[in-house]
């Protein structure tokens, strides 16, 4: 499947990933690194052994469970956060009242880190998952709201022009033109907003949590547990390529009339289809 | 001016007058005249060009025509109605194609028959058959970042006999081509007006092409827009494209200069 | 007939819609006014959830002019984040500079800035505030490493993106490499490379306030974090939105600068412009 060729190339040159691991392997064994500040690969890889394989308790939970509780806690933030940023993204496109009086309140609004607004959040909401579900929510609605926006005002005039000589409604061209003609910026500004949905859940784990992988990475690092840090960061590698590898895939799948070889793969299905049908 | 308009040509091998404009002008804002008091009257199964300059309100004209802007005063009716909003009995054509480029060819050819009703087999045949008429057949399921400029003005041209309408608006179809494609696209249009018989509104700035299509060609000069001369082109159809080199049609090149160049 | 969108908004002049964009300010200020003074059951949970605007007046007018205690967590605030910026942005250009220029750099890096893309870099936050302490660097070092991407990807995106005719015309006049890179690559890359300086300093923000809340001696996050700890919303809303308004005044400083810059894309400008250098060249 050609879609995840990002992660293909990753392996193609994992080679580099190799050689720099094995070189700081040795530099801390031989050389003089100090192991308080980065601890050698070998020890991040016993920590991951132990976290994953031999499903060590820590923080009341297994990394499993710390992971599924991030993950769980971004996709909802995420959830709330596309339907709020398309929603107003819509509701701005069609109406010119709200788009000039309402929305740039989201533009000034996305001028404060809307991490700021943690310690507010977590006062509002408490220190379970609401907060974090908040955070999430708030640091990404505004790449759906303002990449939906402008795919949806994209100027278009032929098209328009064509649509009206052929009598489409309002409706007929909205469904088969201008929808389909903002999806390549509506699905960047999803896989931003996953993105930072993920990086707001992780923050507002920092700040209070029982559960997470945040929480996890903090009180490593507080102990001085650098082993243990390093090995929640690859933890939460692993998760952030997770996260990007299915919103890549959805794009490519779904905006496919962007490149040759997504065109290529339509166009001979819908041609097999035809032979099916007769 | 160089010669007035001729109001005295033969028009009796065409049917009734399916086109009109009377006085029609059109200003955008306050102060430019795009159009100055154009009068026309096309008939049914005629080929107009339209020729002049950039600027000279040619697209103006066109877009009154098919009710997509309004006039600023004059009338302009189509078969007797005036013209008021977007009309679906007229088919239009673009210097662009105007593909949706999530569909494929035979899709973008069936959009004008989604605009009615659901698509049924006859819908589907008449686009395959619309596609081979232009001479794409086997390319029904290649979407238009597949094709070539030319094929995807294939495509929208094939769309545009999709809707069935028996009037044709072209916008500099060709424009954007280079001069064998066009020439080729000219060879061919020249066919499929033949078979269709409908009544075709032409803009280029090409002279030859608005000859070499055209059973009248109306030239117009800038600032403000105005029709100046209308020309007859009275070669037999089909027409091959040797034409181009005869005196005959030399002539009415410089005719249709003189005319370009006196304003 | 046109559909309802295809109307691009019109140019209407802000004289004519700055008293609409004020009395729908002031309705939703009363609004929230009113809700605080009516919509709770009880005062407390109200001052909480939605403090009353002429509380957060009187509080910022409190922490900017009679107790002055914003400055100190605003300067430090900002200084974290410009360096941050800064040094994100050297880096980030550096990378992309070189990526450009080395094809097989340009191999070898591309999984590590993928790595670097999808892994959500402000969780190094902890390790950084453990290993570099509470004060300026912790929090430096975190904004770069979160603001180096955008000016990565731009400066990369914009140095790859040249015309290729005009990459020949210059092979063609014997420009060396440095020649072609600075008078063609780099000029012609310079809207997105500005654009890329923007996305730097608004992810440092975040960068520097995240140090701050994991733990720091001062800065706009302790000072918000402290707020809402001791309960006075009012107080908190303010440190909130002089950070807004300084984060606004910023950006519109650097949009000037953008456009000052990029002046060949703005008609008045290239005007301008034009007239400057006719009378530096003494030609009247
Ligand atoms: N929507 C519009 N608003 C303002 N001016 C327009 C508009 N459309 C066309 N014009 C002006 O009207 C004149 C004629 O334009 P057009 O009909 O497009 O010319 P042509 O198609 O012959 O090149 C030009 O000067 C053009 O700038
Ligand atoms: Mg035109």
């Amino acid at each position: 499947m050609k879609p995840v060729s990002f992660l293909i190339s990753f392996l193609k040159y994992s080679l580099s990933f190799i050689i720099v691991l094995a070189l700081w392997e040795a530099y801390a064994r031989y050389g003089g690194l100090n192991e308080l500040f980065l601890p050698r690969p070998s020890k991040i890889g016993a920590k991951l052994y132990s976290l994953f394989v031999k499903v060590e308790v820590i923080e009341q939970g297994t990394i499993y469970w710390h992971f599924y509780a991030t993950l769980a806690q971004m996709s909802i933030g995420f959830a709330y956060g596309i339907t709020i940023g398309t929603t107003l993204a819509v509701l701005a496109a069609f109406n010119e009242t709200f788009r000039r009086y309402v929305a740039p309140y989201a533009v000034v609004f996305n001028v404060t880190p809307g991490i700021a607004v943690l310690p507010l959040i977590i006062a509002w909401f408490g220190f379970g998952w609401e907060s974090k579900i908040a955070l999430a929510t708030l640091v990404c609605f505004f790449p759906p709201f303002i990449n939906t926006l402008t795919g949806l005002l994209k100027k278009n005039d032929e098209a328009i022009e064509l649509f009206q000589t052929i009598g489409a409604t309002q409706s007929q061209y909205f469904w088969k033109q201008q929808l389909p003609n903002a999806l390549p910026e509506v699905f960047a500004g999803l896989k931003l907003a996953i993105t930072t949905a993920l990086l707001g859940t992780i923050v507002a784990q920092f700040g209070s949590a029982t559960e997470g992988v945040g929480i996890l990475m903090q009180r490593f690092a507080f102990r001085l547990d650098m082993a243990g840090s390093f090995a929640s960061l690859v933890t939460m590698a692993i998760m952030g390529l997770l996260v990007f590898t299915i919103a890549e895939v959805m794009d490519r799948r779904i905006v496919f009339w962007r490149d040759a070889k997504g065109l290529e793969r339509v166009s001979k299905k819908k041609q097999r289809k035809l032979m099916v049908n007769g | 001016m160089a010669a007035t308009a001729k109001k005295t040509e033969d028009l009796s091998q065409f049917g009734q007058t399916v086109i009109e404009g009377k006085n029609v002008t059109k200003v955008f804002g306050e102060t430019v005249t795009a159009l100055e008091g154009a009068n026309f009257d096309i008939r049914a199964g005629e080929f107009i060009s339209l020729v002049g300059p950039s600027g000279c309100g040619k697209s103006t004209l066109l877009r009154l025509v098919a009710g997509l802007i309004e006039k600023t005063s004059g009338d302009v009716k189509v078969n007797d109605d005036l013209v008021t909003k977007p009309r679906t009995d007229i088919g239009m054509m673009f210097q662009k194609a105007v593909l949706l480029d999530w569909r494929t060819a035979i899709e973008n050819v069936l959009l004008p028959s989604e605009m009615k009703h659901r698509i049924t087999q006859e819908d589907k045949d008449k686009a395959m058959a619309s596609l081979e008429l232009v001479g794409l057949k086997g390319f029904e399921f290649h979407f238009p970042k597949q094709l070539s400029g030319g094929m995807q003005q294939r495509v929208a041209l094939a769309r545009l006999i999709q809707t069935g309408a028996d009037i044709m608006l072209m916008d500099e179809p060709f424009g954007a081509l280079d001069e064998f494609t066009r020439e080729r696209l000219n060879v061919e249009l020249m066919r499929i007006v033949g078979e269709l018989k409908a009544t075709t509104l032409f803009v280029t700035h090409n002279i030859q092409e608005a000859i070499y299509l055209a059973d009248r060609v109306m030239v117009m000069t800038p600032r403000p827009g105005k029709i100046a001369e209308i020309i007859e082109v009275k070669f037999e159809r089909p027409r091959d494209i040797s034409i181009q080199t005869s005196r005959e049609f030399n002539i009415i090149i410089e005719q249709v200069r003189d005319t370009l160049g006196s304003h | 007939m046109s559909y309802s969108t295809s109307q691009q908004t019109k140019n209407i002049s802000l004289f004519k819609t700055l008293p609409f964009h004020l009395l729908i300010f002031a309705v939703l200020i009363v609004i929230w006014e009113l809700t605080n003074l009516y919509g709770f059951e009880d005062q407390i949970q109200a001052d909480m959830i939605a403090p009353r605007p002429t509380n957060i007046v009187l509080a910022m007018l409190d922490i900017f002019i009679i107790d002055k205690t914003v400055w100190k967590h605003l300067i430090s605030t900002f200084q974290k984040a410009l360096l941050g910026a800064s040094i994100g942005t050297a880096i980030g250009m550096g990378l992309a500079i070189a990526a450009t220029l080395s094809l097989t750099f340009r191999k070898y890096i591309k999984p590590w800035i993928i790595l670097m893309e999808a892994t959500p870099r402000i969780a190094v936050g902890p390790i950084f505030v453990a290993l570099l302490g509470f004060g300026l660097w912790s929090a430096v070092a975190l904004a770069a490493l979160v603001a180096f991407f955008g000016p990565f990807v731009n400066t990369f995106q914009g140095l790859m993106e040249v015309d290729e005719e005009a990459e020949e015309m210059f092979r063609s006049l014997g420009a060396s490499r440095f020649q072609t890179f600075w008078k063609l690559r780099f000029a012609s890359a310079m809207e997105l490379i500005s654009a890329g300086w923007k996305l730097a300093t608004a992810s440092a923000f975040g960068g520097a306030l995240v140090a701050e809340f994991i733990q720091a001696s001062e800065g706009m996050g302790v000072l918000i974090a402290q707020y809402v700890i001791m309960i006075t919303m009012d107080y908190a809303f303010a440190g909130l939105l002089s950070v807004t308004i300084f984060g606004f005044i910023l950006f519109k400083i650097m949009d000037y600068f953008d456009y000052r810059l990029i002046f060949w894309k703005n008609d008045y400008l290239l005007l301008k412009e034009s007239e400057k250098r006719r009378k530096k060249a003494g030609i009247v």
